[in-house]
Parts: structure tokens; C-alpha cells; sequence
């Protein structure tokens, strides 16, 4: 191996740009304004989505007469809060530029992946468990609502086409909250062989 | 102790044009390696009014920039759709590195690039602190990899340009 012909290529490469581009204070400035802005309007989207559900609900609420068909949508209403504000805190929980000089780039990058990983790994408790008892609640307020009003009509109630319905309704929403949670601890594994990596990185084989 | 204005203007002055390389080699769209130099900028410029001497300056400034770049990487729709290679999966030898266009400056400096933002972000930053000169310790410093793991992979790199980009073949 030629050293010479190595240096050669490193100095090709220092020389291949010479611009030393300062930003002045405004320009400076701007660049901040600019990323305020764009959380800004992170946050107003996250809003819009978790106002949007909040006015379904609250309609659905107020058309409903049953009690179990309005604590459901109640509880719909503060589980939907509740992710909002979870998918809020996580997306705000960005390092400080500080911390990208006090720590080594195995170290920074390590604790960002550590941090998706574990958002990831525990949607099932943040994501997908507080929506669960509206969503229970809903269904068999929905079952107990058609009972009643079919009744009410004078006309015959099929206590087992309704139970059949009730399943099939319940299970296409478990079998989206399953996917969801598998997609995000498969996520979840991916983001660890990363971290995985990193970590050889650190250390000599032996 | 220096200003954070004062230390801003002796970082642009020093390693200025490095950042600037720094953010070609990680963003190949002239637009977004704008925004993506500035971004570095701005944390740095951030950084430094809490930089309190307990590691060198350079090394402050190469753990910012490539500490940024990498997000910024990881955050790219073009980026994750595409898989990164680590530079254990070069080839050291490359069929365009016998012809004779290959001593042209340009063309050998882009095809590097190329070659460079291929790479896992880790080994990015290993490349590209060698290529800007900084020793085996420097590096360690700023990646936070171990001193073997920096030996063994300066090793490959001088493997890489020498057989990839002078058109010699390692016996």
C-alpha cells in the first residue's frame, strides 16, 4: 500500500473546497425562526387530528341517548387526549445542540435510537391501551343501543347474528391494534441491531 | 474565556470550509446541503455558549457537525429507503479505477463522494475525519469508537483509496 498516494487522495480532498461560509447573526436567527415554525406546525397538525376525534366523539356523544354509548365516547375523547399529548412529548424530547458536543457520536446517536426504540416498544401503553376501554365500552353500547331500538320497533332481536356481528366488528379492531403493535416491536428490533452496531463500535474484539 | 461569538468566529475561521465538505459529504442535493450546513451552524453557534474547554474545540465542532449530519440522514425519506453499507462491504477493487480518466481530479473526487455517502453514518464519520486529516486519537475522541476499531477500519480506507482510486491493486 502506497501512504504517498494516500495522503495524495487526502489532500485532493481538503483542497476540493476552500469556502468558509459564515452565517451572521441574522442568518442565524432565521434558521431558529425557521425551526420554530416547523414545530409550530407539527404541533397544529397533531391538534387538528386529535380536534377532529375529539368533535366526532363528542357528536357521537351527544346523538347517543344511552349512558355506556356517552362514557364510551368519554373515554375515547380522553384516551385520544392522552396520545396526543404522549405523541407531543416524544416528538418534543429532542436533545439540546449542547448535548451534540458533550457526547461522541456512538453515544449521541446511540441515545437517540434508545429513545425511538423504546417509544416503539411501549406503544402498546401509550398508543394502543388508553384508547381500549372507549373503545369497549362504544361497542357494547352500540350492541345494547340496537338491541333496545329494535325492540322498540316491535321487532324480533337476533340475540346470535348480533353477538356474530359484535365479534366480527371487535376483532378487525384487535387485529389493527395487533398489527400496529407488531409493526412497531419489529421497529423496535430493527433500531436495537442498530444499537447493537454502535455498541461493537466501542469496543476491540478480544 | 472566549465569547460564544468570539469561538463561532474561530471555528469558521479554522474549519470553516471542512464543515462545508462535511455537508457535501452527507447531503448530494445542493438545496438541502445548504439547509443542512446551516443546520450545523445553528447548533454549533447553540453549542458553544456551554463549550467549556473539557475537549478541544475541533473536537467540539466535529462532534456537532457529524452528530447533525447523522440525524439528518436518519431523518431522510431517500436515505431510508435505501441501505447504507458498512466499509467492511467495499470492494476494494472497482472497474472504473483502471481507466485513465480516473487521475482526473474531479472525477476521482466525485466518485469518492459517491462512495462516501453510501456508507452507514458511523463509518461516514470515520472516513471522513481521516480525510480531513485528523489522527487515530482525534477520532476515537469525536466517534466514540474503540482504538481498535478505528485502527482496523484507517487500515481499510487506505486499502479503499489506494486500490479503488490510484488504480493499484493490493497484492
Amino acid at each position: 500500500m502506497t501512504n504517498d498516494s494516500v495522503s495524495k487522495m487526502c489532500d485532493l480532498w481538503q483542497q476540493s473546497s476552500n469556502e468558509s461560509r459564515r452565517f451572521n447573526q441574522d442568518d442565524l436567527r432565521r434558521g431558529m425562526s425557521k425551526f420554530e415554525r416547523t414545530i409550530r406546525l407539527r404541533n397544529l397538525r397533531e391538534y387538528a387530528a386529535a380536534g377532529l376525534v375529539t368533535a366526532v366523539f363528542a357528536y357521537y356523544g351527544w346523538v347517543f341517548p344511552t349512558l355506556l354509548l356517552r362514557l364510551g365516547c368519554v373515554l375515547l375523547i380522553l384516551g385520544t387526549a392522552y396520545v396526543a399529548h404522549q405523541l407531543h412529548r416524544k416528538a418534543s424530547a429532542r436533545p439540546a445542540p449542547v448535548e451534540m458536543g458533550l457526547r461522541n457520536c456512538v453515544e449521541f446517536q446511540r441515545s437517540e435510537l434508545e429513545r425511538q426504540r423504546d417509544a416503539l416498544r411501549a406503544v402498546w401503553s401509550w398508543y394502543l391501551l388508553p384508547l381500549l376501554p372507549g373503545m369497549g365500552l362504544f361497542l357494547l353500547g352500540l350492541f345494547q343501543f340496537t338491541k333496545s331500538v329494535t325492540e322498540a320497533a316491535d321487532r324480533p332481536f337476533h340475540t346470535g347474528a348480533a353477538v356474530v356481528a359484535f365479534i366480527v366488528v371487535a376483532g378487525c379492531i384487535a387485529i389493527v391494534f395487533v398489527a400496529i403493535w407488531l409493526l412497531n416491536r419489529r421497529g423496535a428490533n430493527e433500531l436495537q441491531k442498530r444499537i447493537d452496531d454502535l455498541n461493537r463500535l466501542t469496543q476491540d474484539a478480544v | 474565556m472566549a465569547s460564544r461569538e468570539e469561538l463561532y468566529a474561530e471555528v469558521v475561521r479554522e474549519h470553516g470550509a471542512a464543515l462545508d465538505r462535511l455537508a457535501r459529504a452527507y447531503e448530494a442535493d445542493p438545496g438541502k446541503c445548504g439547509d443542512l450546513l446551516q443546520d450545523i451552524h445553528l447548533a454549533l453557534w447553540q453549542s458553544l455558549e456551554r463549550f467549556d474547554g473539557r475537549c478541544s474545540l475541533r473536537t467540539w465542532l466535529y462532534r456537532v457537525g457529524h452528530n447533525v449530519a447523522a440525524s439528518h440522514v436518519a431523518n431522510d425519506r431517500r436515505t431510508k429507503s435505501r441501505m447504507l453499507i458498512s466499509i467492511e462491504d467495499v470492494d476494494l477493487a472497482d472497474a472504473k479505477a483502471d481507466t485513465a480518466d480516473s487521475a482526473e481530479r474531479n472525477i476521482a473526487l466525485d466518485r469518492l463522494m459517491a462512495l462516501i455517502r453510501e456508507l452507514k453514518p458511523s463509518d461516514r464519520q470515520l472516513v471522513l475525519l481521516f480525510l480531513e486529516g485528523v489522527d487515530a486519537t482525534g477520532i476515537a475522541d469525536v466517534t466514540g469508537m474503540s482504538a481498535g476499531n478505528v485502527a482496523t477500519r484507517i487500515h481499510r480506507i487506505k486499502n479503499i483509496l489506494t486500490n479503488r482510486f490510484q488504480g493499484r491493486k493490493e497484492s
